[in-house]
């Protein structure tokens, strides 16, 4: 179901995948990840802020016993960052060690891939049994560094996104609906 | 003059813990086309001999060092200065298992082919040295400092690094100009025997970026410690009857370990489609070459997601 209008955000243009739409294929990638790892102890690991969403309704959905864990990384041009934009870096750890853990990266969106390479070179790093990537959303017109996505909800085109812990300024997370923002508008 | 040396085994990520240490000490990151580049500034077109590529290249980097503390980057660097207060030599180090499962990340290889893939790369390495150095291998007392990136990521390698680094190049002080001086007259005169003269044109020049998007993207690859460089290459697309090339396209940059160009694109439509045009003629006339095109509205979600100031042309 569409929200109605006055609901909506102003700066919300249009809406590209409804509530209903993200569970059920959110409950199909959960019901493939279920016999993937069945029979494995399965390690879902998500990025904060934006995969937190994405992971609670993921894990929630998903069969099989599962672990969570999470780690945040710098943001480029974040506040912390200054006037040149320094280096990424974790700044917040894993909780528990990967080792030899089947282990499956929850990202909220894949673009360009260099967010997500650093975070697999990082992992990789830790010796986890298998590492895997499940990701909501996949920009992948815009990849510049390949990176083996595992399971992906939906591909999306060239325009900025909030809703489902995609966020403009830290605001739009908690719309439950995918959509595309005009931060001209409104 | 402060000189620090960077090397490794391949994929054990020096390189990006190389990147990031240069940022973080602001010294000249000296990577091997940087310096073939002032190679051939300095010596000219003709490739140099493989015995006489260390003293060529200690030539020029001392030369430089004068005016720039150079953080060089090089397979077997901690071979071209003897062990002195005012270099430092490093090495970085991880496990077979770190390297397999970095060249399967990076190639997206198989386990088995990113297994024969390093042993590959062993075997260009040793080469490469022997040809250089004579010696095959790297002697772990010609390095003062290795750091093992198997339970240590690139980041705190990098730290630790600029930290021990910046500590010992201060304590012990700088290279005078005439130690500078007797470095320079030795490699030369070992050149000199050869009749090879340096010409002493190489410069370090910085990047001078074309547009505000080139410089923000190379911000963005520092930023995940992508190693870059700046229109290292220009490719050739239409000649005429005599064999002159009448239009070249020179990709804004270059990513070693990821071996891809990146053409940046700005705001302008025509400049866009004009981009678009060349990248399409590149691909069919250069099947091998990697390129990807990085757009307007990459930086505009930049821009949107952190409010990072941006100028439009």
């Amino acid at each position: 179901m569409t929200p109605a209008r006055e609901n909506v955000p102003d700066n919300i243009e249009r809406i590209l995948f409804t509530e209903q739409q993200v569970s059920a294929r959110i409950a199909e990638v959960a019901a493939e990840i279920s016999e993937k790892y069945r029979g494995r102890d399965l390690k879902l690991i998500a990025v904060l802020k934006g995969s937190v969403f994405f992971l609670t309704a993921l894990a929630r959905a998903i069969t099989i016993p599962v672990k969570i864990d999470f780690l945040a990384i710098s943001s480029f041009g974040g506040p912390s960052q200054g006037p040149t934009p320094g280096l990424v870096r974790i700044a917040k750890d894993l909780d528990e060690p990967i080792h030899d853990e089947d282990v499956l990266l929850v990202e909220d969106i894949v673009d360009t891939g260099f967010t997500t390479r650093y975070l697999l070179q990082t992992l990789a790093g830790r010796g986890p049994q298998s590492l895997g990537i499940c990701t909501l959303l996949d920009r992948s017109v815009r990849r510049i560094v390949q990176v083996p996505i595992d399971f992906r909800c939906f591909e999306i085109p060239d325009r900025f996104v909030v809703g489902c812990g995609l966020d403009h300024r830290q605001l739009y997370r908690n719309l439950g609906y995918i959509a595309v923002l005009d931060p001209e508008r409104g | 003059m402060a000189l620090l040396t960077i090397s490794g085994d391949p994929a054990s990520r020096w390189e990006e813990v190389a990147q990031a240490v240069a940022q973080l000490l602001d010294f000249e990151l000296v990577t091997e086309t940087r310096l073939a580049q002032w190679m051939t500034e300095e010596f000219g077109e003709t490739p140099l001999p493989a015995r006489v590529w260390a003293p060529a290249a200690v030539a020029v980097l001392a030369r430089l060092a004068r005016e720039h503390p150079l953080l060089i980057a090089l397979d077997g660097a901690e071979r071209l200065f003897r062990p002195a207060p005012w270099v430092m030599r490093a090495r970085i180090t991880t496990s077979d298992a770190h390297r397999v499962g970095k060249l399967m990340l990076d190639l997206r290889l198989e386990k088995s082919e990113a297994l024969a893939r390093l042993r590959e790369l062993d075997a260009e390495q040793k080469r490469l040295r022997k040809a250089r150095f004579k010696g095959v291998s790297a002697d772990p007392e010609s390095f003062d400092l290795t750091l093992s990136l198997t339970n240590m990521d690139a980041a705190q390698a990098a730290e630790v690094l600029a930290a021990a680094a910046a500590k010992r190049l201060d304590q012990q002080g700088l290279l005078s100009p005439n130690a500078a001086d007797e470095i320079e007259f030795e490699t030369r005169l070992e050149l000199a025997k050869r009749g090879i003269v340096p010409a002493g044109r190489a410069r370090v020049t910085r990047a001078s970026f074309g547009h505000p998007s080139e410089e923000m993207f190379a911000n963005l690859l520092d930023f995940y410690r992508i190693q870059w460089e700046y229109e290292p290459r220009s490719f050739p697309l239409q000649w005429d009857k005599n064999g002159g090339v009448t239009e070249a396209f020179t990709p804004d940059f270059y990513l070693p370990e990821l071996d891809l160009y990146v053409e940046v694109t700005t705001m302008k439509q025509s400049l866009v489609t004009r981009k678009n045009r060349k990248v399409k003629m590149l691909r069919a006339i250069y099947p091998h070459i990697n390129i990807q095109v990085f757009y307007q509205k990459d930086f505009q979600d930049l821009v949107f997601k952190y409010g990072l100031k941006m100028v439009h042309s």
